[in-house]
């Protein structure tokens, strides 16, 4: 039975989870290796291999393909630290990334900075000098108005080579239906020096609005070069340490794509390293019966959101990244705050603050000794006796409790006049209300109420605080994915997806559009997927596709999905694709709100492919103990505090190894784990699940 | 002409109402489902926030359900729509960000349906209500249509839904309703009171045929209605699963204190803000087609304590198509008060209507009575009040170190109007089309005190408006785009610069015939972005057809127009209303307005005015003629900088006459309590007078005098910059200026605008800058 490996990075540590087919999985931990990722890559797959207790070459050898998530990319966007990007555009048509169509504005903000009009500003992906105007037009209807002048592109390509600019993103009006002249700028720029990066819009994002369109195609211009650099370098040296199966790369829409395919498209893989907690969250769910799920990754740097409404996760057909929107599906996940390496530190107001701001891996918190000064998460729950000083038993580090004393001393005791446990209290207390509420607001604002889910915390500094958190915004029952997927739970997520790719095309036309016509074109994306899915390299158990049609009535902004049938498409498919509209609409609206007399309009058609393969990693079962009592799993008591009010009190330490399913732990007590530690607080009791998952009851 | 009124007609104009008295004006005939103090007092805080924020999401649903149904582009990519959640009385819980104008009028409708509706034809579950008239609510014009629903829970009122949008046409003389030569509603859409169009639940479709009959776009118009009775359902249902969970005393108890915190928060804010009285006015110039008149509208606002009036008295009368109802004047007044004001609290508009009055002749531009001409009252008068609204606010917050940074100069102060019709021959049968034309919502934004004006931010009404992307309009209609883009310039000079607008040139495309094009705007030959503290106005709009053009013989040789002046053909400039064609051959260009600029130009750092030259939002004319900033290869040129700047003081003291009195007092430059950019307020032997920032020199006090004692210039309008291209005798007959007041000691500018010259500077009030 062939391997398949799991492999998360974030922005702190590396995480990779393995699942052999057989009942078993192992996972591993790594710091993350910023800005060379790999190297923590290659660091957490060596760990595995130790921890399988196989050879790297034959663990590698057995593997059938290692699926990847990545924040590199995503971080890179966020932090404006991207190569600089040149752009080509219609004449006339420059500033459409400049104006916005004045939605830029406000694009991807919460209600409250929605009405904030005045403390609204714009940004802009690249200077105007990067962006050039090249004579040629092309109509509505993909004709050829202008041709286009292939010397205002020389001129216009030299002069961005001229300042050192290696990526260039091409997009032109209506190129979606002709893409004549972005194909012939391609070409261009390859001749004038083929190693440069071109995204052309009509293969990134073939939708019509411009803005959008550009918007995405220049973002993934932005950061194709580095996962093109990144992946290429991963997959070499994969292959030479064994690897005979494909290295795969999670995308936004929580399928995956192999690595070689994914820098052409490269914005498809934007949201890699969010969505596999959330794949993994609807995998665990679905064997423990939870279909309405908040799912929270705690890591080092970032503190992630995503919810599961009736067993499905919450989508989105675009994501806005820095007040720009980008044209690919995903599962909506928020980031809303700061992980376990948060940085504390006192405001000029003399409040004290944690976070956003991160110790991340380099230099890590201060108890690491790794050079960092500034006291964290970490070093605030060390002092308090939550993390024991030996480190986390999985982990080898001996941790320096004088080093985060000192540093809780200096940045935050003696400024506020504190004690060191008390400032350390206080650090652990703002953390969790500030967690709270951001977490409230995110349910909240998306219009659920936090007391109808579970929450499942996971990811290395999750559960420390999980129960705490989720007893603020009053949720009653909270899983921590405990067992070999602790703190891997993301990588458990990646290594249970499949391969999905989408094509999209716009033809606008007015319904009935002819049936002959609608089946070439989904023929044309099933071929072009087909071959997308070959060049996969993957043996999959079963290939589906799924044909759809956005529709809309006449002149309406948004379009409602219809699927349309596989096969030879008839004019009785039209119609029945027209009544499904139909059908759907009402269902959305209401009764009696559609309105067929206006006209009903195709505007996108769409396959989606998923390659499924043969693989669904299980959480493997937990011996049962003989009784609820969990003392044979007690290996120490330790003074720890988790309130200042009340103080150091014994608590009692737990192995969790050595817990069976059953056992019922009553707080305060800590639970250590090889890769987290869990806290149950006072008056609360967790109960060890089946799975060996920890299920904590915040109230009676 | 005094203003006629018809009998008959003043039971349709709507006020706001006091709600208990309405409450029981309905005892014995519509129970009505209400809360208890004690109750709103008893909310647990965790359940008040979810709820709000429930509330929140219902309305934001829809918003998303009217743009996600309706046809028109105004609506889906323009975002000119509204909706709200109100109480049992019509007070407005939540509103969308929207077009927040429309928050002034969607309650007005509900208190008039209450008093005039309940017993015949009777307000009972499953009804939804649809109207557009301008003086019973719901909307300011008549293209804004709304429909409202009674929400019922055990057969009690609870509450109502509404969805206004902006429709493109419904019958009328014009073009999109629009007719520029209106001079009463007689030309215009009917007005329609509440009528029933849905019945127990039922589309009525006798109603919604005499509903649609009337528009040249009849599907867009029935599909629309269709989409707000969807965004009523879906509210309906939503507000009911919320009353379902948490019982309706307690989300009733909600939406009650949503409004009272929303109050009482903006009254906290009003408490720590300067009580004066600011005075300003403004202009339109032309009223319709064929005038050449400057029309005026006066304000005073005064804020006592927590409250504020604004006092209209002294506008002028009604005329032509430039009014706006008494909706117009209170949705004009939000469009300022909630983003300026109300930032930070939630838009719980019934609270924060209840911090303000309001004033105003019967009769006047801004308070129009029955049969005036009103079609252009929210993008005309209720916007130009609007900013008049926003630049006393502005002018009251600058005087506070909390508030600076919502101090704004006037943003475009209209949206400019084009309307194209005509057929479009491009599928297989030929039909008919209606556009409104959009490129004119990249406006620019007002510069403030710490921060440029927004380039091409949007209109200011409009928090969440929209541009449609260029595909789109080319997709819909028979026409295509030469260009849309920002232009340099055009930003009102400032130390802070204003926010840049844009142009854009349309050329028709595939139709044989000549497309009908009905043109309104504002701010042609007077400007209406005015700048604060010295800082100069914004471009002055533009708008041609230019005919024969010749672009398309272009295409074929590998030719696209880049400028008006690549344009061939005669160049016929449109004056602020009228109506033509645009012939196939021919081109239609708009340059819309700039945002104002914010303290004198010649503060501004030069090394912005470079960055600003390297980023195309100034040209280099642009930075030595506005700015004196001399730019050599991209570097800022010190020393001949620093001569120019010496040289344009020189020039406006030697054209600028001297203050009739003038203390020669002088006080130590910085000293005393910042009032704006260029005003100090300094202690002189207990008495606060009013010195330049810059200098020291006393410019007023209050023992002397009222008024300020500033350098006064007056001249062409071209003197205010490159980007006031308009001759304005071409628009008006009274002389417009451009006018200076400086410090007459250094020279700094206090005032810059282009006005007419009859124009009084209410600048000049001392008690403005001074709490007396």
């Amino acid at each position: 039975m062939a391997y398949v490996i799991g492999v998360d990075v974030g922005g702190t540590f590396t995480d990779a989870v393995l699942d052999d087919g057989d009942g078993r999985v192992v996972a591993a931990k790594s710091p993350s290796t910023p800005p060379d990722y790999s190297q923590g890559v290659m660091d957490a797959i060596a760990q595995l291999a130790e921890n399988l207790g196989e050879p790297l070459d034959v663990m590698l050898g057995n593997t059938h393909h290692i699926a990847h998530g990545t924040t590199s990319s995503l971080n890179a966007l966020v932090m404006g630290k991207v190569p600089p990007v040149g752009f080509l555009t219609t004449f006339g048509h420059r500033d459409s990334i400049y104006i916005m169509n004045v939605e830029g504005r406000y694009l991807g903000s919460a209600p409250h900075e929605l009405q904030d009009v005045m403390g609204q500003t714009k940004t802009h992906l690249i200077p105007k000098s990067q962006a050039f105007e090249i004579a040629e037009r092309i109509d509505h209807a993909g004709k050829v108005v202008v041709g286009l002048d292939e010397q205002s592109v020389r001129d216009s390509v030299g002069a961005l080579l001229a300042q050192g600019i290696r990526s260039m993103a091409v997009s032109l009006l209506w190129s979606f239906r002709n893409p004549v002249h972005e194909l012939r700028v391609r070409e261009i720029i390859h001749e004038m020096d083929p190693d440069v990066f071109v995204a052309l819009s009509h293969e990134v994002s073939p939708r019509i609005r411009e803005f959008a369109r550009s918007s995405t195609t220049i973002m993934s211009a932005q950061i194709g070069p580095g996962l093109r650099d990144y992946l290429g370098e991963l997959e070499a040296r994969l292959a030479d340490a064994g690897l005979r199966g494909p290295l795969l790369v999670m995308q936004s829409n929580g399928g995956a794509i192999a690595a070689a395919e994914a820098p052409a498209t490269a914005i498809s893989t934007i949201g890699s390293v969010l969505t596999g907690g959330v794949i993994g969250a609807v995998n665990l769910g679905n064997q423990l019966g939870h279909k309405n799920i908040i799912s929270t990754d705690v890591g080092g740097t970032t503190f992630l959101v995503g919810l599961i409404v009736g067993g499905e996760p919450v989508r989105a057909s675009q994501t806005i990244i820095n007040h720009h929107p980008i044209n690919v599906p995903t599962l909506e996940v928020h980031a809303i705050g700061s992980g376990g390496g948060a940085i504390a530190w006192i405001d000029r107001g003399g409040n004290l603050q944690v976070g956003p701001r991160s110790a991340q891996s380099v230099p890590g918190p201060a108890c690491y000794g790794a050079g960092g000064l500034e006291p964290t998460n970490t070093d605030a729950n060390l002092v308090l006796g939550i993390l024991p000083e030996t480190g986390l038993v999985g982990g080898r580090k001996q941790l320096d409790v004088e080093a985060a004393r000192e540093a809780i001393r200096t940045h935050i005791a003696e400024p506020l006049g504190l004690s060191v446990e008390d400032a350390a209290a206080a650090i652990y207390a703002i953390q969790n209300a500030q967690t709270g509420d951001l977490l409230r607001k995110t349910v909240v604002e998306a219009g659920r109420d936090p007391r109808d889910f579970v929450l499942y915390a996971f990811g290395g500094a999750g559960p420390a605080y999980c129960a705490a958190y989720a007893a603020e915004v009053g949720i009653r029952e909270v899983i921590v994915p405990l067992g070999p997927v602790a703190s891997g739970f993301s990588a458990f997520g990646l290594a249970s997806s499949d391969v999905v790719l989408a094509q999209e095309l716009s033809d606008p036309g007015l319904m009935p559009v002819s049936s002959e016509v609608t089946q070439q074109h989904f023929e044309e994306l099933e071929r072009q997927l087909g071959k997308a899915l070959e060049r996969q390299g993957l043996t999959f158990s079963e290939v589906h596709f799924l044909r759809e049609m956005d529709l809309r009535y006449t002149a309406q902004l948004a379009e409602v999905s219809v699927t349309v049938p596989s096969g030879s498409l008839t004019p009785a498919d039209m119609a029945n694709a027209m009544n499904e509209f139909e059908r759907k609409y009402a269902g959305l609206y209401g009764e009696g709100t559609g309105f067929s007399a206006a006209g009903i309009q195709s505007i996108t058609l769409r396959v989606q492919a998923t390659g499924v393969l043969p693989f669904e990693p299980k959480m493997p079962e937990l011996d049962k103990a003989s009784g609820a009592d969990p003392c044979d799993a007690q290996v120490a008591t330790r003074r720890v505090c988790l309130d200042s009010r009340v103080g150091y009190v014994d608590t009692s330490i737990y192995d969790y190894r050595k817990l069976l399913s059953g056992h019922v732990i009553t707080g305060p007590a800590v639970i250590e784990v090889e890769t987290t530690t869990v806290v149950v607080p006072p008056k609360m009791t967790g109960t060890v699940d089946h799975l060996g998952n920890l299920n904590i009851v915040t109230r009676g | 002409m005094p203003a006629m009124t018809i009998p008959g007609s003043e039971r349709f104009s709507s006020r706001p109402v006091d709600p208990d008295v309405l409450i029981k004006g309905l005892d014995g005939i519509l129970p009505v489902h209400t809360v208890t103090q004690e109750q709103i007092d008893d909310l647990d805080p965790l359940t008040y926030e979810v709820i709000r924020h429930r509330l929140w999401s219902v309305t934001n649903e829809m918003g998303e359900t009217l743009k996600r149904m309706s046809g028109s582009p105004i609506v889906t990519d323009a975002n000119d729509f509204d909706f709200a959640i109100c109480d049992e009385v019509g007070q407005e819980v939540q509103v969308g960000l929207y077009n927040c104008m429309l928050a002034g009028a969607i309650d007005l409708a509900i208190y008039w349906t209450l008093q005039n509706r309940v017993k015949n034809p009777g307000v009972h579950e499953g009804d939804m209500f649809l109207a557009n008239d301008p003086w019973v609510g719901g909307g300011m014009h008549q293209n804004d249509v709304i429909v409202f629903q009674p929400i019922f829970h055990d057969g009690l009122l609870f509450g109502w839904t509404s969805a206004v949008c902006h429709e493109p046409d419904l019958g009328g003389v014009g073009l999109g309703s629009f007719s520029p030569s209106a001079t009463d509603v007689f030309s215009e859409a009917l007005p329609t009171p509440p009528i029933k169009v849905v019945r127990d639940f039922e589309v009525q479709e006798d109603v919604a045929d005499a509903w649609v009959r009337r528009s040249r776009v009849p599907l867009l118009v029935g599909l629309d209605m269709r989409a707000k009775v969807g965004a009523n359902t879906v509210g309906r249902k939503r507000l009911l699963e919320v009353i379902e969970i948490y019982g309706a005393d307690t989300v009733k108890a909600v939406m009650k204190r949503m409004m009272n915190d929303a109050e009482g928060r903006l009254r906290g804010k009003l408490r720590s803000l300067p009580d004066g009285t600011w005075s300003t006015s403004g202009y339109q110039d032309q009223s319709h087609t064929g005038d050449r008149g400057v029309h005026k509208i006066q304000l005073k606002m005064t804020k006592v304590e927590d409250h504020l009036t604004f006092d209209f008295t002294g506008t002028d009368e009604q005329s032509g198509v430039i009014n706006c109802t008494y909706a117009g004047m209170r949705g004009g007044a939000m469009l300022a008060i909630m983003p300026m004001l109300a930032d930070d609290i939630p838009w719980a508009a019934g609270g924060l209507m209840r911090c303000f009055d309001l004033v105003a002749d019967e009769g006047s531009i801004v308070n129009a009575t029955y049969p005036a001409a009103v079609s252009r009252a929210p993008i005309g008068p209720a916007w130009a009040l609007g900013q008049l609204v926003a630049e006393c606010l502005s002018q009251m917050m600058d005087r506070t170190v909390e508030f600076r940074d919502r101090v704004q100069a006037a943003c475009c102060g209209t949206f400019d109007t084009a309307v194209v019709a005509g057929l479009d021959q491009r599928g297989p049968f030929p039909v008919p089309f209606l556009n409104i034309v959009m490129d004119s919502v990249a406006a620019g934004y007002g510069a403030r005190p710490k921060t440029d004006g927004m380039d091409t931010g949007g209109v200011f009404p409009i928090p969440m408006g929209r541009l449609p992307d260029v595909e789109m309009t080319e997709y819909l209609y028979p026409l295509m785009t030469v260009w849309r883009r920002e232009e340099p310039d055009t930003g009102g000079p400032g130390r802070r610069r204003g926010g840049l607008s844009g142009s854009a040139a349309l050329i028709t495309y595939g139709t044989d015939f000549p497309v009908g094009l009905v043109v309104a705007s504002a701010g042609k030959g007077v400007s209406q972005n005015g700048g604060l503290a010295g800082g100069y106005p914004g471009n002055t709009a533009v708008g041609i057809v230019a005919r024969n053009t010749g672009v398309k013989d272009g295409f074929a040789q590998g030719k696209l127009p880049f400028d008006l002046a690549s344009l061939a053909g005669d160049q016929e400039l449109q004056q602020c209303y009228g109506e033509t064609y645009i012939a196939p051959g021919d081109a239609l260009y708009l340059h819309w307005q700039s945002g104002g600029g914010y303290g004198d130009p010649l503060l501004r750092d030069p090394q912005l005015v470079a960055h600003d030259l390297a980023e195309g939002k100034v040209t280099l004319a642009g930075a030595s003629g506005s700015y004196g900033v001399v730019i050599d290869d991209g570097q800022v040129d010190v020393a001949a900088t620093e001569a120019l700047r010496a040289e344009v003081k020189q020039e406006r003291m030697s054209r600028s006459t001297a203050p009739a009195r003038d203390s020669g007092n002088s006080y130590e430059p910085g000293s005393g309590k910042r009032i704006d950019d260029n005003l100090v307020a300094v202690d002189s032997g207990g008495v606060d007078v009013v010195a330049c920032a810059h200098c020291g020199h006393e410019l007023g006090n209050p023992r002397t005098g009222a008024s300020l004692n500033l350098a006064f210039f007056e001249g062409p309008t071209a003197l205010a910059g490159p980007h006031v291209t308009a001759q304005p005798e071409l628009y008006v007959d009274e002389t417009v200026v451009f006018r200076q007041l400086c410090c007459p000691s250094c020279f700094t500018a206090v005032y810059s605008g282009v006005v007419p010259s009859s124009h009084v500077d209410h600048v000049l009030d001392l008690d403005r800058y001074l709490t007396v």
